[in-house]
């Protein structure tokens, strides 16, 4: 740890994963408790509760909202621990995975579909020693450069690449786009492009947009230096 | 399995009596103890045939109970409760002997097939 930010960071990190404990412990109390009521409901005699299909079906819904949240809570909980360290060794298909889940509310404001590009062949996990933190803020600002450009419908596809010995993100547009030279041009000049330019330099990378397909694609060495 | 004697540790109180009940209500004798001092003295006085124990609680941890109950009883299964979302916690605890560990919120019947796996190990 060596910046007041990183500090900051840390701090932040801490605090948000703390509070996410607790609301695992909020979701398994109502996951027992809707499950009591289940169980009673299946041991009583049919008709003596009264609505009880009302019951049965209200308590499945119950359970899949249960579902969701620890989902999000257990996404939200490996977020806060990215600020655990500032440099980390980080699995990269993992780290869109889990962000893809993390920006699906911003995506679903916008009508937009976050897809995660399975890579072609199985192969060892492409890893990287980078900051976590960073890593996430880069990839979560070419998704918005690609929300200032895109309409409702479209669809955003994010696949790993090794181009020529380089770690690459893929982040491709589909949907009903303007032409290369216009989709370039509003990337070029939203507010989100000069911040993404930035996150990328202070983790070695590059950012650039995709000369044949409406994108964008990231680019980080195995390893920054310290 | 029936009138198996199971220990729940945990510090949310509504979370280990629901959990309890719902436990009686299949058959088995379930206890809870909300802290790792009551836990160590409920086995002492009564000892289980296995204890269900959360990681992360006030006073003594997770971890310690689990050191000082293998000390006194190596062949009590433990399993262990964790609450984050890897699996960090639980492939510790399992190195410091706990038979398993499983993540909350529970899902009920993994939990009865997971008491059953180790009920069964230990005979």
């Amino acid at each position: 740890m060596n910046t007041c930010e990183d500090k900051e960071a840390a701090f932040f990190g801490k605090i948000t994963a703390g509070i996410t404990h607790e609301l695992k412990n909020v979701l398994a109390i109502i996951r027992e408790s809707s499950g009591l009521m289940g169980d009673i409901i299946s041991i009583s005699p049919e008709a003596v509760v009264k609505h009880q299909e009302k019951i049965q079906n209200s308590m499945v819904r119950i359970k899949e909202q249960i579902e969701r949240g620890v989902n999000l809570t257990d996404r939200l909980n490996r977020f806060a621990h990215s600020t655990d360290e500032t440099l980390s060794k980080i699995d990269l298909q993992e780290t869109v995975e889990q962000l893809i889940i993390l920006a699906q509310r911003f995506a679903r404001l916008k009508h937009i579909v976050l897809k995660t590009v399975t890579p072609d062949q199985e192969g060892p996990a492409v890893t990287l020693v980078t900051r976590h933190v960073q890593l996430q803020m880069a990839l979560f600002e070419s998704l918005e450069c690609c929300f200032t450009v895109m309409s409702a419908g479209g669809e955003i596809n994010i696949g790993i690449h090794n181009l020529d010995g380089t770690n690459a993100v893929h982040v491709v547009c589909k949907g009903d786009l303007p032409e290369q030279s216009e989709f370039s041009r509003k990337i070029l000049e939203s507010k989100n492009w000069p911040v993404l330019q930035e996150i990328v330099a202070c983790m070695q990378g590059s950012a650039n947009l995709d000369e044949i397909e409406h994108g964008i694609v990231l680019c980080f060495p195995d390893e920054i230096g310290r | 399995m029936k009138n198996l004697k199971i220990l729940l540790v945990d510090d949310e109180e509504e979370f280990v009596t629901t959990l309890a009940e719902r436990l009686e209500l299949r058959g088995l004798q379930a206890r809870a103890a909300l802290n790792g001092e009551a836990a160590l003295q409920m086995i002492e006085a009564d000892t289980p045939e296995i204890v269900i124990l959360d990681v992360m609680m006030p006073g003594i941890g997770g971890f310690e109970v689990l050191r000082r109950i293998k000390a006194q009883h190596p062949q009590l299964p433990v399993i262990l409760l964790t609450g984050r979302g890897s699996t960090k916690e639980g492939i510790k605890g399992m190195q410091q002997g706990a038979f398993d560990y499983l993540m909350k919120p529970l899902n009920i019947e993994e939990l009865i097939k997971k008491i059953q796996e180790a009920i069964e190990s230990h005979l």
